[in-house]
């Protein structure tokens, strides 16, 4: 076994033991932020195999999110006044949001066989409106616009996430144990993520991406390659969209709109799109990004705290600006993203000092 | 590979795992035991002569930005519209109001001359989403005493099982009639359904007869509340009142425009619309209406109105056809609590709009349940929520009629309304059209249930 396989191993082993324990060294509200950067991530997965590997642009991945969530809702959520909902555990829900949104992923993917580029993408945001409109008018489920409704509760095996679990001298608080599962969640689907590109299927969906009709020449099915990847995109969003109703405790339907789609989109390419790393450091910074706000705001003299008007902005609308500046940001100074930034620093820091002798070169 | 091409990464690299580990690794607020209380809930801290509880949100430790470091803090949470909703120039304002009335609160040596109030350092924006609401709501939880502010009728509710769990006072900054009868609110002045039969009375006496009403109104118990009281007026005035007449209608954010309504409105041309919607939805309804030919006129309910309308192209419509119903005097109006919101923001200053007034009325019952959980030595959430269903005594300093907040709801319902003109010649847009009254309606409907029913 090389040196570097072994080195590679120990930094992963490393990394799971401190992902694992970082709850229990942070308080509730960090273990949330935390949560909710996981739940991008494996939203983000689900774009990047799409886009990042088999270069479908869709801008419609709310529209799955906001699928996985309400089939969630409606399985596992209570029944109230104007909403349906059966009680039903969440190992039940959470593969079956899964399911529902491939299975609808699978039926808009022939959208995909005949477009590319921006025809794609306006398509894809149409699904977006669409959604849109049959969330709102389908009030027993989604409870209406500008309304909601209760979102399902995680109950895992009879078993209410939101109780404290005591493990000998450990105690799990809520936020922790959520956290713990959808950290499960991410490993599980970054697994599948590493396999898949890995594969010969993921090596078509590179050829489809790179040059579809040179890989369909070359005897690669590449509409039977864009319906799994539409399939796999939609589930993996569709257990996100579960997940962070779950996380929120309530559901609105106007907030799966065209700037979570965005939002996912900002994910992959700041963290670097077609990487099995981006997702996750794509949302470190765009899910934290409200974190990072608030920390810089005394920092930033023409910010004002609060809502006073002693500033320029408001501490609020730095969130907002500051969101569409780092997108811009990354697209212009880092393409490839924090991934491919982490990558040539990594190799930069390996080749040192030859490294610099080649750049003064 | 160029030298600033090489070192780039690295930078960006270093200053993102600067940005994010100091923001990751820093004061954690939402451990009660590092920002919140200095005592664990139900143990004493004894003041000079007295037993105290402090609970969740109040501390020993002196508030950021502390005017008397000697003085203890105690947190409240806000959850308001402040960026991306359509009621986001109010939810500012509304702010700033209730940060100006605890500056007055804290300079006078705040509550008991022992505890400053910090509410800024919890303000979340729930951007008029139930979602956000509830998110922001637990993220803050943990950490403060009540909510001092929480804007948006649909956002509020969204979390209605959360604050009765932790025993959470609430002041809605909404008038839906139902919040009197749910437990552990504050809300002060009048419901919107009490709204649409005054503003409809008096729009009769005025203009009348009324033979045609419709509402037009965001969905959920905002406009769901005006448009029930509208019902009710018809019904109790002998006019029609159609399915057709009570139209539902989305901000412009999520519907694009007010087309839809417009030529609804148009078609029906009834004698009165009541409109409870967001002010953007107010001028594009009013200007476009008037523009095509309509001739009556429009009521709205206090959220549909803010003073920039007037800076619109649908301004002209608005002072010929708009009249805004409210309970709070207009700024400028000879009172205690004018005269105190003056000398805080200073001479010849004027708020951003009027809703800085609604946010500085909101405040005074919670400063009256701090001030009666101080005295009876216990600041807890218990407590507030345990005086608040007794019902409390608020006094407005005169910028509205005093009420009686919490208790039984039948006494604490207010019916007294005044009606708005529009008048760019105030500093805030309006002037008083007519003065605190109680329609007949109003005064006959006994107020003894929600007009809507949550959700």
């Amino acid at each position: 076994m090389t040196s570097s396989v072994l080195r590679h191993r120990a930094l992963l082993t490393v990394g799971s033991v401190a992902a694992v324990a970082l709850p229990f060294l942070s308080g509730a509200t960090s273990t949330s932020l935390y949560t909710r950067i996981l739940i991008g991530a494996v939203g983000a997965i689900g774009l990047n195999i799409v886009t990042g590997l088999t270069g479908q642009v869709s801008l419609g991945h709310s529209f799955f999110l906001a699928v996985g969530a309400y089939t969630a809702a409606v399985l596992g959520g209570t029944a109230g006044r104007t909403v349906i909902g059966h009680d039903l555990d969440m190992t039940i829900w959470l593969p079956a949001a899964f399911v529902a949104a491939a299975v609808v992923g699978a039926v808009v993917s022939p959208i995909a066989f005949r477009l590319r580029g921006l025809y794609l993408a306006i398509l894809t945001l149409g699904m977006v409106f669409v959604g849109l409109h049959l969330f709102r008018e389908w009030t027993s489920v989604t409870g209406g616009a500008g309304i909601g409704r209760p979102a399902a509760p995680a109950v895992l095996l009879g078993r209410p996430l939101a109780e404290d679990l005591a493990v000998g001298a450990v105690t799990a608080t809520s936020p922790t144990q959520l956290y713990l599962l959808c950290l499960a969640v991410f490993a599980l689907a970054t697994l599948a993520f590493v396999n898949l590109r890995h594969s010969a299927f993921g090596r078509a969906m590179v050829a489809v991406r790179d040059r579809d009709v040179a890989a369909e020449a070359m005897g690669i099915a590449s509409r039977r390659v864009k319906v799994v990847a539409f399939a796999l995109a939609a589930g993996c969003a569709g257990v996100a969209g579960a997940l962070s109703a779950a996380e929120t405790g309530y559901i609105e339907p106007g907030s799966y709109d065209v700037l979570l789609s965005v939002e996912y989109l900002a994910i992959i390419l700041i963290g670097g799109v077609g990487t099995a790393a981006g997702p996750l450091l794509g949302a470190v910074f765009v899910v934290g990004m409200p974190r990072i706000v608030e920390w810089a705001q005394p920092l930033l003299p023409f910010v004002a705290a609060g809502t006073r008007d002693d500033g320029i902005l408001t501490r609020f609308e730095l969130q907002t600006f500051l969101y569409g500046v780092l997108i811009v940001v990354f697209l212009i100074a880092q393409p490839d993203g924090v991934s491919g930034a982490l990558t040539r620093a990594r190799d930069s820091a390996r080749t040192w000092p030859f490294s610099r002798l080649l750049d003064h070169n | 590979m160029s030298k600033s091409h090489s070192t780039r990464p690295a930078a960006l690299l270093l200053a993102s795992a600067l940005l994010f580990g100091a923001a990751a690794c820093g004061d954690d607020s939402d451990d009660t035991t590092s920002t919140g209380t200095s005592a664990t809930p139900g143990e004493s801290t004894a003041p000079a002569g007295a037993e105290l509880e402090l609970g969740d949100g109040v501390t020993e430790e002196p508030c950021p930005n502390a005017i008397d470091e000697s003085h203890g803090c105690i947190y409240l949470g806000v959850l308001s519209d402040l960026t991306e909703g359509p009621f986001a120039q109010q939810g500012v304002a509304v702010q700033q109001g209730a940060v100006a009335f605890w500056r007055r609160v804290n300079e006078a040596g705040g509550i008991g001359g022992r505890f400053e109030v910090d509410i800024e350092t919890y303000t979340r924006d729930n951007k008029y989403s139930p979602e956000e609401q509830v998110a922001r709501y637990r993220e803050m939880a943990p950490n403060i005493l009540a909510v001092a502010t929480s804007l948006g009728t649909p956002p509020t509710l969204a979390g209605l099982d959360l604050y009765h769990q932790d025993s959470m006072v609430v002041v809605p900054a909404t008038f839906w009639s139902g919040w009197a009868f749910q437990g552990g609110f504050a809300p002060s002045g009048y419901s919107y359904c009490a709204e649409s039969m005054n503003g409809l009375d008096w729009a009769n006496d005025e203009f009348g007869p009324i033979d045609s009403v419709m509402a037009i109104h965001y969905p959920g118990d905002y406009g769901g509340d005006s448009a029930a009281g509208a019902r009710v007026w018809a019904e109790a005035n002998g006019v029609e009142f159609q399915d057709g007449d009570d139209l539902q209608t989305l901000p412009n954010a999520s519907a694009g425009n007010q087309d839809a309504a417009v030529q609804a409105l148009l078609r029906r041309n009834p004698d009165v619309v009541m409109l409870a919607v967001g002010p953007r939805e107010t001028a594009e309804i009013v200007g476009r209406a008037d523009a095509q030919g309509y001739e009556g006129r429009f009521i709205g309910s206090r959220p549909s109105w803010v003073g920039s309308l007037l800076e619109g192209e649908a301004s002209q419509a608005i002072i010929d056809r708009f009249n805004p119903v409210s309970f709070i005097e207009p700024w400028g109006t000879d009172n205690a609590a004018n005269a105190a919101m003056e000398e805080i923001l200073g001479a010849g200053k004027v708020p951003s709009n009027d809703s800085f007034l609604f946010g500085w009325m909101w405040q005074y019952p919670v400063q009256a349940l701090l001030d009666g959980a101080f005295e009876d030595g216990h600041l807890t959430r218990e407590a507030l929520t345990a005086a608040l269903a007794e019902g409390i005594e608020v006094d407005y300093e005169g910028m509205m009629p005093d009420q009686v907040v919490g208790g039984d709801p039948a006494s604490a319902v207010m019916r007294d309304a005044l009606i708005l003109q529009p008048d760019p010649a105030n500093p805030l847009g309006s002037e008083v059209a007519e003065d605190f009254f109680i329609g007949d309606t109003a005064a006959d409907f006994a107020f003894d249930a929600p007009c809507v029913e949550a959700g």
